[in-house]
């Protein structure tokens, strides 16, 4: 069981990714209105919009069900699970109980179930495709993205995430090279998770008018957009605690935990920096092609693999 | 205590039962009451038999029987004793949902059903626990026939034709069980099981009997590629029937693989424990693609089964492959995962075959494509459809998840040390799990989409009503069953690594520590899981009430957007269209069904020659032995018509004769 600093951190951690998720979005925003030369309509633009949002009316298509007035509270609660044992703000994962890698997977799929199914569920021919859309790419991701956390943990000797970070941050995974493949693997299908272009397929605004995301309105429509904020820096996350977790607190004192918040705060935003570039210097990937991208991070992870059994 | 005592109290209700059913088969209500109840009693005591034989060691009661070679032996152990306790709790379950269900076949033989049925289980509960070869064959062909019949129950070509094929396999391997079991019995000098485990034969017989043995279970498993007659099987009987044929009677496949594998030959060789894991994640991979393909209910179901399958196999191929390479955890671990997902599929896989009866309960169809919106008018159905949806597909905190957590667990394990194949396999075998993983969530989001979610897509659709209580009783159990096994995974666990130990034969490892399951450095805790989940659920809720009193209330809208195009039922996605992506992106594995398909011709076409050479080779025989032998006896006959012309002279003549001749006999 974990000891009540771990519980408090990872309290502190929920509540820091649930309050700054609009903040990160906004933040992609306005890179993406200075890439275009805009003015942009400022970093603080997504909690106003949530806001506002929330003041609204709530309307459902005659059509749907219980869960499509479920989704929108078990989605960003299964990601602030996830938040709750990911090794963010210290080196050891909070809660240890949830801070498996398959644990992790699991819950996000957990989540992707119930927003998949919420589109379904809403009869609305859009989101039945953005629902088939985000579950084909689950299932053209998933397995590159296990064999690649797989392949680190072999290397670390253990399915732990917090214990993976700290192998690789110590350097006792010996191989270098498949510590460096199993990243890149990892990193590119996290890229693909995060839903931006190429890969904004599922709730394209342009072809599926947002996919699972068309019947919402309301304050539901602002948890589901707040969830998807919310995805989105909990993968940033998990990549950073896993791979690159520098910085962060070997036991949770208060200076080591402000040193290890700054310390993510700024790969976090470095991270969003270059997925910016990316997503603003491509356009979308054709749904068809998919596979051929994401066999790639196949690919990668397997190279990783292959490089693991050498001990390379 | 008295298990085996509870045991035969159990089979002996369940052929009570199925004879009365029989005897009742004119009063359709006699006849379901008496097989219901007679099932749900006869289970209970299953349960409680198989329950308490769980903990405890070994027994073995010999009864003797007619023939001196076989003595009738029973056994139950930790392997016996967990088969019984599922097959028995799945049969309380699906006897209750009977007692409405099987008023769908009111006026089609009933009573026959109830016979069959419980015949059915009558004769697993022996399987499983016989411990002698020939009375095991005996009891697992009886399991075959009965549950034959089940299968071509509505007697249309489909069902017929399924059941031939069914039947077709069903022998071919146990046949192939026949022959291990003879290489056993030659090298053993007997055919009791115990004797099997006290003389192993050497490496190369063991290695022939153990391949027929997989061969012959796998076929009856549905283990890819013997799987043909699965998809085909399961769905053309009575849905409570299906659930127990997909959530009990493929395991006697797995249960056949662990008790020759491990119990009999002792794990021998660590190519075995290889061949099952590449079988298994094959079966596991394949299944779930060919069930996204599948627009009836129960064929995607039973695609779904061969899947599970597979992923009980994986653990299983990793305990066999830690037994035989000598590291206790791995085989520990591995076993306990299997035995775990067996437990689970039989559970999640139950429900969700009473929930596709359900529907077509009222739907009168398997095809999903009439359905949708039945989740409105079907609450409990849907909700529980929607459980066994998440459990089967490995959603946390269920338990699906638990016991896929325990095989990643085990394969990561495995490949942490071990030899290079091993370290080479088992990743790969991970990855194809995961791959598994991610097409059962997409299968099962269409398929609860599809049915339970959206507009009606036919008028029965809209007129449906949720199904009767004995119905909706027997589904929550289930589900209700899927949460404790997820929640409750810190003391199901330990019940279940000490079956495997006893099975392996070594000490009891122990995966739990408090209530989280530990592995090594990693540790899983549902309860915690659940905890945070409900928990942090809160922020969101609090966050959407947070202008609810300034707000206007919520309306439900007119209809959902097209574009402002008028919305028209035809544009929601189908069964078909939600999973075109995979059919494009996994062509190539589809191609494989169609040469498997083809197969499948070549053996209806056998068959269909094979009848008529027979109507050939009968008329063949009449013409050549039976009629020249009628010819014969005919014209005998008419010649000695001659002797009795009708004059009475004549007789007195021959009567004179008679006397002369006797006399003559008695001088001589």
């Amino acid at each position: 069981m974990p000891t009540f600093g771990y519980v408090l951190v990872a309290l502190a951690q929920v509540l820091l990714v649930a309050a700054a998720a609009p903040l990160a979005s906004g933040f992609s925003r306005t890179l993406r209105a200075k890439m275009h030369t805009r003015h942009g309509p400022g970093l603080l633009q997504d909690y106003r919009d949530l806001f506002k949002l929330l003041r609204r009316q709530d309307v459902r298509p005659p059509a749907s069900g219980f869960v499509f007035r479920l989704m929108p509270i078990v989605m960003p609660a299964t990601l602030l699970v996830i938040a709750a044992g990911l090794p963010i703000l210290t080196r050891a994962t909070p809660i240890a109980a949830v801070g498996d890698l398959i644990t992790t997977v699991y819950l996000f799929a957990l989540a992707r179930f119930f927003f998949a199914l919420s589109g379904l569920d809403s009869g609305s021919s859009f989101a039945g495709i953005g629902a088939s859309r985000e579950l084909t790419l689950g299932v053209l991701v998933e397995p590159a993205m296990l064999l690649a956390l797989f392949v680190a943990a072999l290397l670390a000797g253990s399915t732990n995430l917090g214990d993976i970070g700290a192998a690789i941050v110590e350097g006792r995974t010996g191989a270098i090279a498949a510590t460096l493949l199993a990243m890149i693997a990892f990193a590119f299908t996290c890229y693909v998770e995060l839903g931006k272009l190429p890969y904004d397929m599922a709730e394209a605004e342009q072809e599926l008018q947002e996919g699972p995301l068309t019947e919402y309105a309301g304050p539901s429509l602002a948890l589901v957009k707040w969830s998807l904020a919310l995805k989105q820096l909990v993968v940033v996350a998990w990549f950073v605690g896993t791979f690159l977790p520098f910085g962060a607190a070997v036991e949770p004192t208060v200076t080591g935990l402000v040193i290890g918040f700054l310390a993510v705060a700024i790969k976090v935003a470095v991270i969003y920096g270059l997925v910016g570039i990316v997503e603003n210097a491509v356009a979308r990937a054709r749904f068809r092609l998919t596979s051929r991208h994401t066999w790639l991070g196949v690919g990668v992870a397997s190279l990783a693999f292959v490089f693991y059994l050498a001990g390379l | 205590m008295y298990a085996i005592q509870m045991l035969i109290g159990a089979v002996m209700i369940h052929a009570l039962a199925a004879v009365t059913s029989l005897v009742f088969r004119r009063d359709d209500g006699a006849a379901i009451a008496a097989a219901g109840f007679g099932g749900a009693l006869a289970g209970l005591l299953g349960l409680l038999a198989g329950l308490s034989a769980l903990g405890a060691a070994p027994v073995a009661v010999d009864w003797g029987g007619p023939f001196p070679f076989a003595p009738f032996t029973l056994r139950l152990d930790g392997l016996s004793g967990l088969m019984v306790a599922v097959i028995s709790g799945l049969t309380v379950v699906a006897s209750i949902y009977s007692l409405a269900y099987v008023r769908e076949y009111a006026g089609r033989g009933v009573g026959a059903m109830g016979f069959f049925t419980n015949l059915f289980v009558a004769s697993m509960l022996l399987v499983v626990t016989a411990d002698d070869a020939f009375w095991f064959l005996v009891f697992f062909e009886m399991m075959s026939l009965a549950s034959y019949f089940l299968v071509i129950f509505d007697q249309n070509e489909e069902a017929v034709s399924a059941g031939f094929l069914y039947f077709l396999v069903a022998h071919a391997g146990s046949v192939a069980i026949m022959a291990a079991f003879f290489l056993m019995a030659n090298s053993a000098g007997s055919f009791s099981f115990a004797a099997f485990r006290a003389h192993h034969p050497s490496e190369a017989v063991a290695s022939i009997a153990f391949v027929l043995a997989l061969a012959g279970f796998g076929a009856k498993a549905g283990m890819i590629p013997l799987h043909v007659w699965l998809p085909r099987a399961h769905p053309a009987a009575p849905s409570h029937a299906s659930a127990l044929m997909s959530g009990v009677m493929i395991k006697i496949g797995v249960f056949g693989i662990v008790k020759v594998g491990i119990d009999l030959l002792g794990g021998g060789v660590a190519w075995w424990g290889l061949l099952v894991l590449a079988l298994g994640a094959i079966s596991s991979v394949m299944g779930v693609i060919y069930a996204l393909a599948e627009h009836d209910i129960k064929k995607l179901l039973a695609y779904h089964s061969v899947e599970n399958i597979g992923i009980i196999l994986l653990g299983v191929g990793t305990g066999m492959i830690g037994l035989s390479t000598g590291h206790p955890v791995v085989a520990a671990l591995g076993l306990t995962a299997g035995l775990y997902h067996l437990v689970n599929h039989a559970v999640f896989k139950g429900l969700l075959f009473l929930g596709a009866g359900s529907v077509i309960f009222r739907m009168h169809t398997k095809d999903m494509e009439k359905m949708g919106g039945l989740g409105r008018v079907m609450p409990w159905t849907s909700l529980s459809f929607l459980i066994g949806a998440l459990a089967i597909s490995a959603i946390p905190p269920l338990n699906g998840f638990v016991s896929e957590w325990l095989t990643y667990q085990g394969l990561f394990v495995a490949a942490l040390d071990g030899s290079f194949a091993t370290r080479l396999a088992t990743p790969i075998a991970a990855t194809l799990l995961a791959l598994t993983g991610a097409l059962a969530v997409m299968c099962f989001v269409k398929a609860y989409g599809v049915i339970f979610s959206g507009a009606p897509r036919s008028r029965r659709a809209a007129e449906a009503t949720e199904v009767p209580a004995a119905m909706v009783i027997g589904m929550v159990a289930l589900a209700l069953a899927c949460i404790v096994l997820g929640l409750a995974a810190p003391l199901v666990v330990p019940v279940l690594a000490s079956a495997s130990a006893q099975i392996l034969n070594q000490p009891a490892t122990v995966f739990v520590d408090g209530a989280m399951l530990s592995v090594g450095e990693t540790a899983l805790s549902t309860p915690m899981v659940a905890l945070l989940l409900i928990g942090l659920a809160t922020l969101p809720v609090l966050l959407g009430s947070l202008f609810a009193i300034a707000r206007r209330a919520p309306r439900v809208g007119e209809a959902p957007w097209a574009c402002g195009y008028l919305p028209d039922g035809h544009m929601a996605v189908s069964a078909h269209s939600f999973a075109q992506p995979i059919r494009m992106f996994f062509r190539p594995l589809y191609a494989i069904r169609k040469t498997v398909a083809a197969v499948e011709g070549w053996v209806d076409r056998r068959f269909d020659g094979f009848v008529a050479a027979a109507r050939r080779s009968e008329s063949a025989f009449d013409d050549t032995l039976v009629a020249p032998v009628t010819r014969g006896v005919g014209e005998i006959g008419r010649r000695a018509q001659i002797i009795q012309g009708g004059d009475f002279r004549i007789y007195c003549l021959y009567i004179v004769a008679a006397l002369i001749a006797l006399v003559l006999v008695t001088l001589r």
